[in-house]
């Protein structure tokens, strides 16, 4: 049911709505507006973006930036990095967390509660609590100068265990009864019949973790001291100490890299992914 | 107190065509149900007239006034909706009074009105109370009171007894219908149950597919009606309605009540022989599905419970019990000589 | 008999430790990388330890005496983090309200607004902290320093004034969260049905008094939600700070989270950056208890 004339027929009249569109093409353009203007600066030579008064639109058109980046800092390294570092983290999380959920949702245990409990807690401490233990632990274990520090610690992924034992829990009673009647072995069940069922709720908490891990920054840059494991966000904020003064033409090209896989998936999945994200919110 | 105009009133959300040149009058005073299938534009209807899902073209006058353009605020009428749309978050004294704040009604007066509206719904004990802590049947009620209190010229109501249980719901029928008798405003009361439309309406509108089917008294619409869409709407069972066999573009019926059931020929104007198919045990009545041979079927509603299975019966119905319609489904009323006499040769 | 016995008593044994095999890889993550440090932080800050030697000395609350009655700059980072808090807290909740309100009704334009104004929620903070160090260069070309200049106005120094690095920092927050939180407040918006709007419309509700008596009303869950993270994700803050002021210029900028970082790695006194992060620890556990708190109220009334 959708309400139509709220407050009158007046909003329908076509030329008075002109300020209202105008006033949310502002809006829209403040959102946009700066990464539009990254662009460009990555596309413009170093002393054109030094100009005054800026230009709209790269005057000298230049890849300069780029090449600087991917041949002059060895990009791909980071790129390599970033990527290794997400991809085992999904892997690992859903490793850990599929059992962990499908547990919680099925079976009762002695300290069921109290467990899933602790599940519930663990979300609300943050990384800055525990960087510092972690960190010990990583140099006690000989491990720092390795991508494992970036990956086992969020072996766990506390909320996506949360969604993904709500999602199971939905699944009615009797699919799994008829799976029994089938003869399925537990790990059957949870493999080929729950979690295919709860595959939305899968891609979500992957989507996720693949966005916190990407763009994480405060996490790598307390453990990672070499550049070899460094990730993406590290390699480019360490750009501005890499080349003489302040280039932002280099600056720009590198955080276009990193913004990059983000927006693309972001265009093609908008809807999608802002029904996730709301969703959370109501948590 | 006011009598409503629609005056070539058309409706479309988007490309799609709800209603299309709708004319309408609604007598002042009378209690007239919209009924009709889900669909039909009986509630969009309804919001014309509040305002709150206005006309894509046409006129809406109320009391002579146009109010197509009026804001629902302005056009002093109430509406009682399917869901109640009461307001959570206030109390029931709250939700009364909103309106009449907006309409800056002064305290003393505002009182005294709330006080009298609760007392005659019976929610003088609930003013205080959230409408969370409230079961459906007292929410309707504040629902009821809000419009109650505005006293409008036309009360609104969009399936308001739709989500009580059976029980409730027949005793806010009667309520309402009281309440009607008490207030003589006009009621406009859309429904897609046609015994609740019979049983409250002083007119029905009854409306398929954006158009009005028929309009008039219960008796009327049920006795009389104007073509087969009307006649199989209201009465449970609907009309048998079935074609004559020689004259393909004719159909007659009979109402399932009207047909009489015998074991020998009986002298009546339209008799056929059938076999009894099934029999469905009413109470009060009995319920029988008869198989013709040419294939046709009819209901018949007899109080004799006596005729079982597989027996061979006659139906018979007498001349004035049958109606007929043309190809398009329209009452044929006059030049009947024809047809009755197909029919009164058929066994 | 016997030997119907024994194959049951294997399985279900079996099927009894199962939940705990499958839930143990998750809580010994959780143990080890959650809880543990933890209580190691606490434990940690009483003691003076220093990362070169790593002989630690138990030191009792001396830290703590150092962090609030000794040094000045530890109340420094935790004045600036309330000022930042609040201003984000007050800026993105009012903001993203009157445009939640502004773009509720469904259309294909409200919706391509809601999806520009999401973006910088996806974006890795860092690339937000650089772009917008970037607009706001303190040089004349800077893009907020030529907008400034087409208006005759002087330019501002932006980060680099300790007068201005506060609102800057802000800015940045505020304009990466006002996406997601209206967001949040659309869906709650949506979710009244509008019947209530119908019933208003017809009770010829004023505008203002249809947003404070009704709407605001309905909205208060979700504004406590946001209130309350808004409130605990900004006390910790880093990334913008570390990359675009580093807590300067001098201390204007300096947050707890920074605070702790430098002390930890750069000071490499961990048994005070310990103290420091117990201390935010604690101040976040109030705010989510104060969160469950206000919860299990509003439940009750709902």
């Amino acid at each position: 049911m959708h309400s139509e004339s709220i407050w009158g027929p007046k909003l329908r009249r076509g030329a008075a709505r002109l300020p209202g569109i105008l006033g949310k093409l502002f809006v829209a353009f403040i959102f946009l507006f700066p990464f539009y203007w990254m662009v460009i600066t990555s596309f413009k030579p170093y002393a054109e973006t030094i100009q005054f008064p800026p230009t709209l639109w790269p005057q000298n058109f230049t890849l300069d930036a780029y090449i600087s980046i991917i041949g002059k800092m060895n990009l791909l390294v980071y790129v390599k990095n970033s990527i290794i570092v997400t991809v085992s983290e999904i892997v690992l999380q859903l490793l850990v967390m599929i059992p962990a959920a499908y547990a919680f949702a099925r079976y009762n245990f002695v300290g069921k509660g109290l467990m899933f409990g602790m599940v519930l807690v663990a979300l609300m401490i943050p990384v800055q609590v525990t960087f510092i233990t972690v960190y010990l632990l990583m140099a006690k274990w000989k491990l720092l100068g390795t991508l494992l520090p970036q990956i086992i610690p969020f072996g766990t992924n506390a909320f996506g265990i949360f969604l993904l034992r709500q999602s199971f829990l939905q699944i009615p009673e009797e699919v799994i009864e008829s799976a029994k009647l089938d003869n399925a072995s537990e790990l059957q069940t949870m493999t080929q019949i729950m979690l295919p069922m709860a595959k939305p709720t899968v891609i979500t908490i992957c989507m996720f973790s693949f966005i916190g891990r990407w763009n994480a920054y405060f996490w790598p840059l307390i453990m990672t001291d070499v550049e070899r494991i460094r990730p993406l966000t590290i390699a480019i904020e360490r750009l501005k100490d890499l080349e003489y003064g302040i280039n932002w033409s280099v600056l720009m090209a590198g955080n276009v890299l990193l913004v990059a896989p983000i927006v693309v998936v972001f265009f093609f999945a908008s809807r999608k992914i802002m029904e996730a994200f709301a969703y959370r919110g109501v948590k | 107190m006011a009598q409503i105009e629609f005056s070539n009133v058309c409706k479309y959300f988007g490309e799609t065509r709800v209603i299309e040149n709708l004319n309408l009058t609604i007598k002042d005073g009378t209690f007239t149900v919209l009924l009709g299938p889900s669909g039909c534009g009986k509630t969009t209807l309804l919001r014309m007239i509040a305002g709150i899902g206005p006309a894509t073209s046409g006129r809406i006058f109320l009391d002579g006034r146009d109010i197509t353009f009026t804001p629902p605020g302005k056009r002093g009428v109430a509406m009682v909706f399917q869901n109640y749309a009461i307001y959570p978050t206030m109390t029931v004294r709250g939700n009364i009074e909103f309106g009449l704040k907006n309409n800056k009604v002064p305290k003393a007066e505002r009182d005294r009105l709330i006080r009298e509206v609760s007392e005659v719904v019976g929610l003088t004990a609930f003013l205080d109370r959230k409408p969370s802590t409230l079961s459906g049947g007292q929410r309707q009620r504040v629902a009821l009171a809000r419009a109650m209190v505005k006293n409008p010229k036309v009360f609104l109501m969009d399936e308001p007894l739709s989500n009580l249980d059976a029980k409730l719901r027949a005793a806010m029928r009667v309520e309402l219908i009281e309440l009607h008798r008490k207030l003589k405003t006009t009621f406009v009361y859309v429904t897609h149950d046609q015994v609740e439309a019979m049983a409250m309406a002083d007119t029905i509108i009854l409306m398929n597919d954006g158009v009005i089917q028929q309009e008039g008294s219960p008796a009327e619409i049920y006795r009389d009606p104007n073509n087969i869409f009307t006649a199989q709407f209201l009465g449970t069972p609907p009309m048998n309605i079935f074609s004559l066999g020689e004259r393909a573009d004719v159909q007659v019926g009979f109402r399932p009540e009207k047909a009489g059931l015998s074991y020998e020929e009986p002298s009546a104007f339209f008799r056929r022989r059938g076999t009894i198919a099934t029999r469905e045990m009413l109470g009060s009545e009995t319920l029988y599905k008869i198989d013709f041979p040419d294939g046709i079927s009819v209901m018949v509603k007899s109080l004799q419970e006596s005729f079982g299975v597989d027996e061979q019966v006659w139906v018979s119905a007498s001349r004035e019990d049958l109606c007929f319609f043309d190809e398009g489904g329209q009452r044929i009323r006059t030049g009947l000589d024809g047809l009755l006499a197909v029919v009164g040769g058929t066994r | 008999m016997k030997q119907q016995q024994e194959p049951r008593r294997k399985s279900f044994t079996k099927e009894k430790i199962l939940p705990y095999i499958m839930t143990a890889p998750a809580m010994a993550f959780l143990l080890v990388f959650t809880f543990y440090p933890m209580a190691n932080l606490i434990y940690l800050s009483f003691f003076d330890y220093n990362l070169i030697n790593p002989n630690k000395r138990f030191v009792g609350w001396r830290n703590y005496y150092e962090l609030f009655f000794v040094r000045k700059d530890f109340l420094n980072a935790l004045q600036n983090t309330a000022v930042y808090t609040g201003a984000v807290v007050f800026f993105v909740i009012l903001l993203a309200l009157l445009l939640a309100l502004w773009i509720r009704k469904d259309s294909k334009f409200n919706h391509f607004v809601q999806t520009c104004a999401f973006t910088p929620h996806l974006v890795a903070m860092l690339s937000c902290a650089m772009i917008w160090a970037w607009i706001m260069d303190a040089n004349r070309y800077g893009l907020f320093n030529t907008v400034l200049s087409f208006f005759n106005l002087p330019p501002l120094r932006w980060l680099n004034s300790s007068a201005t690095a506060m609102l800057s920092v802000v800015i940045v927050s505020v304009w990466k969260s006002i996406g997601y939180y209206c967001l949040i407040i659309v869906s709650a918006l949506k979710a009244i049905p509008a019947e209530i709007y119908e019933a208003a419309e017809l009770d010829n509700t004023p505008r203002y008094r249809l947003f404070f008596r009704i709407i605001l009303p309905l909205l208060s869950p979700q504004l406590f939600f946001l209130l309350v993270t808004i409130t605990i994700n900004s006390f910790k803050v880093f990334d913008t700070v570390r990359v675009m002021t580093e807590g300067g210029p001098g201390n204007a900028t300096d947050v707890i989270s920074f605070y702790i970082y430098r002390y930890a790695f750069r000071h490499f006194r961990i048994g005070y950056a310990s103290a420091a992060g117990t201390v935010l620890m604690v101040i976040l556990m109030l705010l989510t208890a104060v969160y469950f708190r206000g919860l299990s109220r509003r439940v009750h009334y709902q």
